[in-house]
């Protein structure tokens, strides 16, 4: 027995083993720990991770992360696979500018349709199955790029490829069913983040196959389609690890779950209901596309830019553009832990005012980059450019997981489509037609990112508030229960259909952020 | 084959050699005299195949010009050009009167010390030439390696003589073979996976 106060005695019981995390709500007493459950991270009442351990492999949480982004990045590199072979590609098919505009625009069209479906999916069959069908299923159209001989032909191979891009949706649907919602900003960021770097690795590894191709004997012409073949590999390795090493949810697949009873099945037609008359999804649709749609946008033209403005060699203008999309590593995340940091004091309303910067920001640098006639200046730019755009993608998916409990999978899907959309918005409106410059598309580009970032504004959470107002007076209606429960009618809430939804609502109460439970409690 | 020089053309060359650039080395092409007479094997709309056919190309003195024109010609080159299908809707091509910074002529065919008699020269295309329509020129230079003077195998608004050269596709069946195999193994592996699985839950859901 010790004295109290005795030397050394006030370190008793400390083993000097505990793990400490860079990121983790492990120790937040806000969040009530399942402590009866056989996991390795400490979960939440969802048994979703409470922690965010990048180092580790753990089953089904990290494992999730790591199956996810990898898949993610696997469709970045081959949707954008042709980008730094254009100049390439446009002597062996004889390609106008019209044609390259309208294959970058087909490349990110595709998945518009492909993210909602997937969205579908998702909340119905599960990511795990979502995830592995895009990957397998776009892998033939990869390796057709190696048979096309026309212009035309070009075109609807890239269209098909982009659909694969619809990994995004599960990628964070499936960090959504794992991670708590206070680190959610975080992971999503990262995972997204870590996969758009695929954009940009892309611009690297090609022009390097292609190098490597050559010394073994192939002509250019051959030797760019022969390169298609390494995203294709990765695409079925990446599809048969998925299937066989991933799950649904922490507690296991979706249709066993469904089976035994513990999930209810949900109807398709609510589900799409409740995501569509949201009217903040269709603000997000729009704001996503002046993120991650100028994101792709640039993925696109910014290797043929620097080649033709600069007269840059082939893999000069190639690293450079990498530089690009490799932003991503840390930008992306960065917008992330910036809205959960945001969060932490001021609630959702910091969320919403961090985006508003990260993304007028950045449309501030893309105006920039338009305009800079010295290549220092235009590379700074560019990478401002891209740290802004890339942390606004990551701080929108801190905010999407709160729009609805329900219909997160339609929410998600719709948004990611409308990042596409807003990509082929650009593209066609500045980069496919001769009328101006491909400098001063870019510039046009930036202001467009500014005007239409201001409807983030307009988002207002009852229980939460908004960028200029405060949450509602009407106490009724100023809970999560009651903003998550309204997804579910009188005859549902029977069934116990809304159980996962008050769940949500409890460790949703974060959202509130410091400050107003700070002035609550004084009360 | 005589080719007279088109009387508007000199017209047109001597007004726009009032801008032409300063000393300091970029040329503009309509600068420049057309005093070489050329010839080339390809006839109007003929499609070659790149890596395998063969261009013949002739070019002599335009005697139209007094003879002491060309004696600051030190070097000819003779290169492959687009014709001007080739450069529409296509930046990267772009016609400039600055020979700097002009994109029409990319393929060199053969460089060759300067001399007076008749000159000739067989080229075999290669491989890795861009698939469409084309002209050939050739450019005098003098000694400080400035374009001085040159000739063109087609008319002043290119519009004849013009070919093709046409890549070859480069498939090899082997690789065919390869990237149908493994589609159809991306395939057939994910609904494999998918019916199996099925299968196991029914089998456990039947114990």
């Amino acid at each position: 027995m010790d004295d109290k106060g005795s030397p050394g005695s006030s370190l008793h019981g400390v083993r000097g083993k505990e793990q400490t995390f860079a990121f983790s709500v492990a120790f937040d007493p806000t969040i009530a720990s399942d402590i009866t459950t056989k996991f390795a991270l400490p979960v939440d009442s969802e048994h979703k991770a409470k922690v965010f351990n990048i180092f580790s492999l753990e089953n089904p949480h990290m494992r999730t992360f790591h199956l996810s982004w990898i898949s993610f990045f696997t469709c970045f590199v081959s949707t954008f696979a042709a980008a730094p072979f254009v100049p390439i590609i446009r002597d062996d098919l004889n390609l106008t500018k019209s044609d390259i505009g309208n294959a970058g625009i087909a490349s990110v069209s595709g998945s518009i349709f492909s993210r909602l479906v997937m969205g579908v999916a998702c909340d119905m069959v599960g990511p795990r199955y979502a995830c592995a069908f895009i990957l397998m299923l776009t892998a033939p159209s990869v390796f057709c790029m190696y048979f096309v001989s026309s212009a035309g032909g070009y075109i609807v191979v890239r269209f098909m490829i982009g659909f694969s891009l619809a990994t995004f949706v599960s990628c964070q649907y499936w960090m959504s069913t794992m991670f708590n919602g206070k680190i959610i900003g975080l992971v999503n960021g990262t995972a997204a983040g870590w996969g758009n770097m695929g954009g940009g690795a892309t611009q690297l590894l090609m022009p390097l196959l292609f190098a490597l191709i050559r010394r073994v004997g192939a002509t250019p012409f051959v030797a760019w389609r022969i390169a298609f073949f390494i995203p294709g590999f990765l695409h079925v390795f990446m599809g048969l690890l998925v299937l066989a090493l991933g799950q649904d949810l922490p507690d296991g697949n979706l249709g066993p779950l469904q089976k035994r009873g513990d999930i209810a099945k949900d109807k398709f037609s609510k589900v799409l209901w409740y995501a569509i008359t949201n009217y903040r999804t269709w603000i997000f649709f729009l704001l996503y596309g002046m993120s991650l749609g100028v994101e792709l946008t640039t993925d696109n033209v910014i290797a043929e830019y620097f080649f033709d403005r600069f007269n840059l060699k082939l893999h000069m203008a190639g690293i450079i553009a990498a530089t690009f999309g490799l932003a991503n590593i840390v930008a992306r995340p960065f917008g992330g832990v910036m809205s959960d940091i945001a969060a932490r004091r001021f609630g959702m309303r910091g969320r919403l005012w961090n985006l508003w910067i990260l993304q007028t920001v950045g449309g501030v640098f893309c105006i920039c980059l338009g305009r800079s006639n010295t290549l220092p200046l235009s590379i700074l730019s560019m990478v401002l450019f891209s740290i802004g755009a890339q942390a606004a993608c990551g701080a929108t998916f801190g905010i999407i997981p709160f729009i609805s409990r329900r219909s997160l999978g339609v929410i998600s899907g719709l948004t990611g489509a409308g990042g596409n959309f807003g990509s082929g918005l650009t593209q066609l409106l500045f980069f496919t037609h001769s009328k101006f410059s491909k400098a001063t598309g870019i510039s046009l580009m930036g202001i467009m990112i500014i005007a239409l970032t201001l409807p983030v504004m307009l988002v207002h959470f009852p229980q939460w508030g908004s960028m200029f107002l405060p949450p509602t007076k009407d106490m009724t209606k100023r809970n999560e229960e009651y903003y998550y429960c309204s997804e579910w009618n009188e005859e549902e809430k029977q069934k116990g259909m809304h159980q996962g939804s008050l769940n949500f609502a409890e460790n949703s109460r974060s959202e509130r952020g410091n400050r107003v439970m700070m002035s609550q409690i004084q009360l | 084959m005589e080719m007279e020089l088109p009387g508007f053309s000199f017209i047109v060359f001597l007004l726009l050699s009032c801008f032409a650039t300063s000393s300091q080395g970029a040329i503009s092409f309509s600068s420049l005299q057309r005093t070489r007479i050329l010839t080339t094997s390809p006839s109007q709309g003929q499609v070659l195949k790149a890596g395998e056919d063969k261009i013949t190309v002739t070019w002599s003195y335009n005697t139209t010009y007094q003879q002491a024109t060309d004696s600051s010609y030190k070097r000819i080159k003779v290169k492959l050009c687009y014709a001007p299908i080739s450069q529409v809707d296509r930046v990267w091509r772009k016609i400039l009167d600055s020979l700097e910074k002009d994109k029409t002529c990319q393929f060199k065919i053969v460089a060759k010390p300067y001399s007076l008699s008749n000159n000739c020269f067989t080229w075999t295309t290669e491989r890795d030439i861009p698939t469409t329509t084309y002209i050939v020129r050739a450019y005098s230079y003098n000694s400080a390696g400035k374009e001085v003077a040159f000739g063109q195998s087609t008319d002043a608004h290119k519009t004849i003589n013009l070919f093709e050269i046409r890549a070859t596709s480069g498939c090899h069946t082997i690789i065919d073979i390869a990237a149908a195999c493994l589609s159809a193994f991306s395939t057939v592996s994910l609904f494999g996976f998918f019916y199996l699985e099925k299968r196991k839950a029914k089998s456990i859901q039947q114990k």
